[in-house]
């Protein structure tokens, strides 16, 4: 029997949040299909962007600071919902939620957009695994819900998951990328998000702790090719998001190449 | 978006030590004046970001790099190109003389416009604080700081400006804070563009009046009246 917490997807992978913006960009033409499109993330008013934005390389990955743009809830659902709806795979948007009592108000707006398969929503920095169950009672949602966990966050909040988890309250678990900080060129210290192959032992270790517990998981973090989202699957997630490596328009793999859709 | 196989025919040194190359490419990979092309090199699947490649000299072969490429790269390196991307420069018609300003530490972005300028005998004045190279001796070279004395000689004005540089430049130009140039103005915005507009990721957001634009796919050329400075 299928249940509202069930994500039923007809391919494993899909992108992660702020990778494919708020509806997937014409130009990404070729024809393979992602299981699910993932929304750039949506607060509850507009966000500017971050005053001195950033991209800070380091070996093996870099460093991202954005501020996550976005023109607010109820202006991305007038100007997105239509486009959403016609997209012939499950559309799931993300929540940035930056306090615990606007979660509430931001998922009973969304749902009534009927053209969207589930909510993500990013973990806010001040939750803590006390505070965690809170959070998520006040999220309830008639959509399968998804929780992203940024990967430094996944082991303190294990015992708290797990608990969570037995309430059949989330539908999955998501790995948001890690965040760290380093010095930009002018030698301000810059925190941001972290993206790259070298996230991904990293990103694999947070899977299988998760799978072992009997969470479900969404993969993520470092996957820069089908063999390690496959490896990842065999850890025990049960989907996969790609990150930066959309950008390059193919996931790579020994055995050619898997060519990424535009979903419209 | 359209890809294309390349090769870097040759490395080379500009004069402030950059590392440059000449890249062979199919003639509709070539970027224009002004816009971009992202480039990975082949069989290398593990690089997490594209280099941003803008045109410094073209020929029906392929182009000159404006800016630095990666170490690894060498001649004969192969590799996967992505655009052209974003809009050049669009030299207006019935234009007379021509003002080439570079806030950067290069000239080499600006340096595309300056053949077709002279062939439609354009006159042409480069404003920068490094030294450019094999420039024609039709054009005349002044230090960046004395463009505000000259604001009023061309009747179109170019910016190569770094994103951090926008919110400098009136005072840059010791212009007031009601004054409008003289002349219409294009400003390409230096900045890291890593989705190509695939991601709306906001790293290359510009101050917009009521709002932003983003490099990556609005600009990265754009009229300095669109933008807030």
């Amino acid at each position: 029997m299928v249940t509202k917490f069930d994500l039923v997807f007809s391919s494993s992978y899909m992108n992660a949040t702020g990778m494919l913006g708020f509806v997937v960009n014409p130009r990404h033409t070729e024809s393979a299909r992602l299981g699910a499109f993932v929304t750039n993330p949506i607060s509850l008013t507009r966000r500017k962007p971050a005053r001195a934005p950033e991209v800070i390389s380091f070996p093996g990955g870099f460093l991202l600071h954005t501020g996550h743009p976005n023109p607010g809830l109820r202006a991305a659902i007038q100007r997105y919902s239509d486009r959403w709806a016609r997209m012939e795979i499950p559309v799931v948007v993300h929540l940035l939620c930056e306090r615990i009592n606007e979660v509430g108000s931001m998922i009973e707006r969304i749902e009534k957009s009927h053209s969207l398969s589930a909510i993500e929503i990013g973990l806010p920095p001040h939750v803590t695994a006390a505070t965690l169950p809170a959070f998520i009672q006040a999220a309830n949602s008639e959509l399968p819900l998804i929780l992203q966990i940024p990967l430094e966050r996944v082991s303190g909040m294990v015992e708290a998951l797990e608990k969570i988890n037995s309430n059949q309250i989330l539908s999955a678990i998501s790995l948001g990328p890690p965040r760290g900080i380093l010095p930009a060129s002018d030698e301000r210290l810059v925190q941001g998000r972290l993206y790259g192959p070298a996230i991904f032992p990293q990103a694999i270790a947070a899977v299988r702790l998760l799978a072992n517990l009997g969470i479900p998981v969404i993969g993520g973090g470092g996957v820069y090719s089908l063999s390690q989202a496959e490896m990842m699957m065999a850890a025990g997630a049960r989907a996969v998001q790609f990150d930066t490596v959309l950008w390059r328009g193919h996931i790579p793999d020994q055995g050619g190449v898997l060519k990424f859709t535009p979903p419209v | 978006m359209r890809e294309f196989l390349a090769t870097v025919r040759e490395i080379r040194y500009d004069l402030q030590r950059n590392r440059i190359a000449w890249i062979d490419c199919p003639p509709g990979a070539i970027p224009q004046a002004g816009q971009y092309i992202q480039a990975w090199m082949m069989d290398d699947f593990s690089a997490p970001l594209a280099s941003t490649l803008f045109p410094a000299q073209i020929t029906e072969r392929g182009f000159l790099t404006a800016c630095p490429v990666p170490l690894i790269w060498e001649p004969r390196t192969r590799l996967e190109l992505h655009g052209p991307n974003g809009r050049g420069f669009l030299l207006p018609g019935g234009t007379k003389r021509l003002a080439l300003a570079s806030f950067a530490n290069t000239v080499a972005r600006l340096m595309p416009l300056i053949r077709p300028a002279l062939e439609n005998e354009i006159a042409l004045a480069i404003f920068s604080e490094v030294l450019p190279q094999e420039i024609p001796a039709e054009v005349e070279i002044y230090p960046l700081e004395s463009l505000p004395e000259l604001l009023t000689w061309p009747d179109v004005l170019i910016l190569d400006l770094p994103v951090k540089s926008l919110s400098q430049l009136r005072h840059s130009l010791k212009l007031a804070p009601s004054d409008h140039l003289p002349c219409p103005a294009q400003a390409l915005i230096y900045t890291c563009m890593p989705c190509t507009g695939l991601g709306s990721c906001g790293v290359c957001c510009v101050p917009a009046h009521r709002h932003w634009k983003m490099a990556c796919q609005d600009g990265p050329v754009f009229d300095l009246n669109d933008l807030e400075w």
